[in-house]
C-alpha cells in the first residue's frame, strides 16, 4: 500500500500509532513507512508534541528521595570520573537484559529495504543488527559479510551528531568487556570484520558517544550509549 | 491554598536538558527537581503501583541522562520527550512483568478532571500546568466526556481499540471512530490555538 499522497490517511496512522491505538501488523507496517519516509516522522513527532501534555493532567507526586539517590548510584554522579566505566557497564547490561528479541524482525524488514537498493554488489550477509534508541526508533543498520570480511554501519536516523564527538561502535560480549568495532567518520562505515565481532558470545551491539576519534579509554567506551540492538545471526 | 510554582519553563528546561546531555550534573539535577513530580504522578497513574513507579521514574531518569545528548528541541518540547521515555518504560515494564493493573475509573487529577468538564468553574488557566498542557487541556474540554474518555483511556494504559470498548461497554467500532474524530478535533482545535 502506498500512503504517501494519502493525506488524511498519514495523519489518522500517525496520531493512532503515538496514542497507542495502531496495533500489530499495522504498527510494524507504520515503522517501516517511517524509515524513509522523514515527512512520515515529522508527523508523528508533532503528533508525540500535541498528545504527550496530556501526562501533566495526572496530577503531580513529589517521589521519595530514593528515588533521586538511586540515580545518582546508577549513573555514578558524585564520583563520576573514577569507576565510569564500571557504572556504564553495570547499566548497560540491565538496559540490553531487557531488550528482548522484538527487534529482529523489524532487523530483517529492513535488510530487505537496504538489499533491494543496492541490488548491484549483493554481498552475502551473514549477520544484522537494527540498533535503536531509547524510544526504540531505529538509528543504525549493521550488517557482516563473513566472506568478505566486512562490517557494514548504516547511519539511518536524521539526528546529527555534535563536530567534536564521533559515534563509537562496540560488540557486547555476555561477560567481559565490550569490544572496540570502529569509530564511524560519516553516515556510513566499512570495517573489518574481526573475529570478536562474531564469537557466539557477542549478541548486542551499541554505539556510545564519544569525543572525536572514539573513546579515549583502550579498554571499553567512556561516554553515554546512544543506540543497542540484537547482533542476530541470518 | 495556591503554592506559588512558577509553570515548568520550555527554555529553562532545555538549558537544563541540553547541559545534561554535556554531563553536567548540577543541570540534571534541576531538571530532576522541576520535572519529577509531574513524571511521578504520571508514572503512578499509568502503573497504579508505587513502588512500581519508583522504579520506572528511576529507570526513566537514567535514560534521561544518557540520551539527554541526542535530545532535539525541534522535534519536542523537553516535557514532552521525557514523559514519552517514562509512558514507554512503563509501558515496557507492565508488558515484561506480565501484572494486572487495576484501571482506575479515571486517568486525571480530580481539580483537571472538574476543569475539562466544566472550564467554567474550574478555570483551566488556573490549572498549573506547562502551557502546552494547557493548550491540550483547553481542546480536550470542547470534546464530549465520553470521548475524551476514549483518547485517555488509550493513552493512560496501552489499550487497544477492542480493550477501550470492553472496558466502556461499547461496540468496538463507536470506540473507533471516536477516537478517530477526537484525534482530528484535537488537531485542529490545537492548530487553531497556535494562530492565536
Amino acid at each position: 500500500m502506498n500512503i504517501r499522497n494519502n493525506v488524511v490517511l498519514r495523519q489518522k496512522l500517525a496520531a493512532e500509532y503515538v496514542l497507542g491505538t495502531l496495533r500489530g501488523g499495522a504498527r510494524r507496517r507504520f515503522e517501516g513507512w517511517m524509515h524513509n519516509d522523514a515527512d512520515l516522522r515529522n508527523i508523528a513527532a508533532a503528533w508525540q508534541q500535541r498528545l504527550a501534555p496530556m501526562a501533566e493532567f495526572a496530577g503531580d507526586v513529589v517521589p521519595p528521595r530514593s528515588v533521586w539517590t538511586g540515580i545518582e548510584r546508577r549513573l555514578n554522579l558524585k564520583g563520576a570520573a573514577a569507576s565510569g566505566l564500571k557504572a556504564w557497564f553495570s547499566e548497560s547490561l540491565t538496559f540490553w537484559r531487557s531488550l528482548g528479541v522484538v527487534s529482529t524482525g523489524l532487523a530483517a524488514m529492513l535488510l530487505v529495504l537496504v538489499l533491494s537498493k543496492t541490488g548491484v554488489e549483493s554481498p552475502s550477509i551473514n549477520y544484522v543488527a537494527t540498533l535503536t534508541d531509547d524510544k526504540a526508533q531505529n538509528a543504525l543498520l549493521v550488517t557482516a559479510d563473513r566472506s568478505n570480511r566486512a562490517l557494514d554501519v548504516r547511519v539511518i536516523t536524521s539526528a546529527q551528531v555534535a563536530a567534536d564527538k564521533s559515534l563509537h561502535l562496540w560488540a557486547v560480549p555476555k561477560a567481559g568487556k565490550p569490544r572496540s568495532l570502529g569509530v564511524l567518520a560519516g553516515n556510513r562505515g566499512r570495517f573489518e570484520l574481526k573475529d570478536s565481532a562474531i564469537s557466539d558470545d557477542v549478541t548486542v551491539l551499541a554505539i556510545t558517544l564519544e569525543p572525536k576519534g572514539g573513546s579515549p579509554d583502550p579498554n571499553g567506551p567512556t561516554g553515554p550509549i546512544l543506540y543497542k540492538g540484537n547482533w542476530v545471526r541470518l | 491554598m495556591f503554592i506559588d510554582v512558577k509553570p515548568l519553563d520550555p527554555q529553562q528546561l532545555k538549558t537544563w536538558l541540553t547541559a545534561a546531555g554535556k554531563r553536567d550534573a548540577t543541570a540534571f539535577r534541576h531538571l530532576y527537581d522541576a520535572t519529577s513530580s509531574k513524571l511521578f504522578g504520571f508514572a503512578l497513574r499509568i502503573l497504579n503501583k508505587r513502588e512500581l513507579a519508583e522504579e520506572v521514574l528511576q529507570e526513566s531518569f537514567v535514560a534521561i541522562w544518557n540520551n539527554a545528548a541526542t535530545y532535539q528541541s525541534h522535534l519536542a518540547a523537553p516535557m514532552t520527550w521525557m514523559a514519552t521515555i517514562v509512558r514507554n518504560k512503563a509501558f515496557d515494564h507492565l508488558r515484561r512483568s506480565d501484572v494486572s493493573v487495576e484501571i482506575d475509573a479515571e486517568q486525571f487529577d480530580s481539580e483537571i478532571m472538574n476543569a475539562l468538564q466544566d472550564p467554567q468553574r474550574t478555570p483551566i488557566e488556573a490549572l498549573q500546568l506547562s502551557g502546552d498542557a494547557k493548550a491540550l487541556a483547553w481542546c480536550m474540554s470542547a470534546l464530549e466526556g465520553l470521548h475524551r474518555q476514549t483518547v485517555a483511556l488509550a493513552f493512560y494504559h496501552d489499550l487497544s481499540h477492542s480493550e477501550v470498548a470492553e472496558h466502556l461497554k461499547l461496540p468496538v467500532g463507536t470506540v473507533k471512530t471516536w477516537i478517530r474524530r477526537s484525534l482530528e478535533k484535537l488537531r485542529t482545535c490545537l492548530a487553531k490555538r497556535e494562530q492565536v
